[in-house]
């Protein structure tokens, strides 16, 4: 059962079938853009916790445009994995300081992207949970201050009419 | 984790309380080991009564800095409770501005705002927000903007202005962060027009507020709620002699002052609650 909504983004049609293969046996959400200029279409009009992405591309949208697009599009909610070739790490640590959650080098290691993956459920999973609990806290604390607030204004009112009999 | 022992518990609730005010539940035995336990561990030691006498043997070191922190609970967020910010805005900086102006006559209306339990300067920030968006042009304004906290780490990172995605996360507006915050590598840091009003400072709200002057507004929200009754009355108390005689005070939106504080009275606009001198 795995709820993560992944796009998965790259120019070679055989790691993008490996990929969306792998992905959808384990049963995530999975679609599929053929490089950056689509990449940026999609999520600018579609959420996904997960955008898988080569990083050197054709066509004017390289890996780092699509995680420009997915950082302004959601922020910090959307993940976005760099896979990169063999030499060019030097590109990823720039990704990583853009925001990206991690990198991958091909060839693709099955396990390794499956543990990347783990990772990233069990962090959305922590995040909705301190979310659930935020949103408890809040609803009691409203309550609990209505409460609070009309007894507070009450006894003040009542004090004054005190002292003024007094 | 290192198990905390029953006679371990009534020694640190004794020294928390006297370094922070902070009263810790003997019950919560959790509590002190989650927060505590790490810095044991880190330090060397073998259990808490060692943790102890170290961090008391050398009260201005490290030891205890660490446990300040440790201890103190950071939870915080942009415009927590909007109640107090629609507050700010619709009726207390009008009210306030009005009644300085008519004495400043062209010169710069001074204002000085106080956060008295800032942790990592959200509330700050979410302060001179407001009174960006309210007043536009801070040139008109002589503002000083407080924020102080117990915790170094705290405020620290209140100074340093720099948010990670998740506390950036936590309410603000989408069109608020591309306003007043510019992305920086992972994270996010509040511009210096907003930061230039701001001075952060460590303060202990059981020590004596020296050298801070009076204020015009005092933010002491969710604090008070970790001291015992005797030294909520002792802080508020302290905090009614730092406002000016027109000042405003205001709590957390579940705190009360009914039996703390007499100096106070409440007064309400719309759904929030705010205290002025009596």
């Amino acid at each position: 059962m795995n709820s993560l909504k992944i796009l998965v983004v790259d120019d070679d049609p055989s790691t993008r079938l490996l990929l969306k293969k792998w992905l959808e046996k384990e049963d995530f959400d999975v679609e599929t853009a053929v490089n950056g200029m689509e990449a940026v279409g999609l999520i600018s009009g579609h959420y996904y916790d997960v955008v898988l992405t080569d990083l050197m591309m054709p066509g004017g949208v390289d890996g780092l445009g699509v995680l420009d697009a997915a950082r302004e599009t959601h922020g910090g909610r959307t993940e976005v994995i760099l896979i990169t070739a063999f030499a060019s790490v030097e590109n990823a640590v720039v990704a990583m300081r853009k925001g990206a959650a991690d990198y991958l080098q091909k060839p693709i290691n099955h396990d390794e992207l499956m543990l990347r993956l783990e990772k990233i459920s069990s962090m959305k999973a922590l995040i909705k949970n301190a979310g659930d609990l935020r949103e408890a806290m809040d609803v009691t604390e409203q309550n609990a201050a209505a409460t609070i607030q009309n007894l507070e204004m009450e006894i003040s009112r009542l004090n004054k009419k005190l002292s003024v009999g007094a | 984790m290192i198990k905390i022992k029953p006679e371990e518990l009534t020694l640190l609730a004794q020294y928390i309380h006297n370094i922070s005010g902070i009263f810790y539940d003997q019950k919560k035995a959790y509590l002190f080991e989650s927060r505590l336990g790490p810095i044991v561990e880190e330090s060397g030691l073998s259990n808490y009564t060692e943790l102890y006498h170290k961090a008391k043997a050398n009260p201005k070191k490290g030891i205890e800095k660490k446990i300040i922190d440790a201890i103190s609970t950071n939870e915080t967020l942009f415009f927590r409770d909007t109640g107090p910010f629609d507050l700010l805005k619709q009726k207390i900086m009008p009210d306030l501005i009005d009644a300085r102006s008519a004495k400043t006559a062209g010169r710069q209306v001074p204002l000085k705002i106080w956060s008295s339990a800032c942790s990592t300067g959200q509330e700050v920030y979410s302060i001179a927000i407001v009174l960006k968006e309210l007043l536009f042009d801070f040139k008109k304004y002589n503002i000083k903007l407080l924020g102080t906290d117990i915790s170094d780490a705290a405020v620290a990172q209140a100074s340093s202005g720099k948010y990670n995605k998740f506390e950036i996360e936590r309410g603000l507006a989408r069109n608020t962060l591309q306003k007043f915050f510019t992305l920086n590598g992972g994270s996010w840091k509040i511009k210096d027009e907003i930061r230039g009003v701001a001075t952060f400072k460590k303060q202990n709200l059981m020590l004596p507020f020296n050298g801070l002057g009076k204020f015009d507004i005092i933010f002491c929200r969710n604090v008070a709620i970790y001291f015992s009754m005797a030294d909520r009355k002792k802080v508020f108390n302290k905090l009614a002699d730092m406002l000016v005689p027109d000042g405003y005070l205001i709590i957390g939106s579940t705190e009360s002052l009914t039996g703390v504080c007499p100096k106070f009275v409440p007064e309400r606009h719309m759904r929030s609650v705010y205290y002025k001198l009596k």
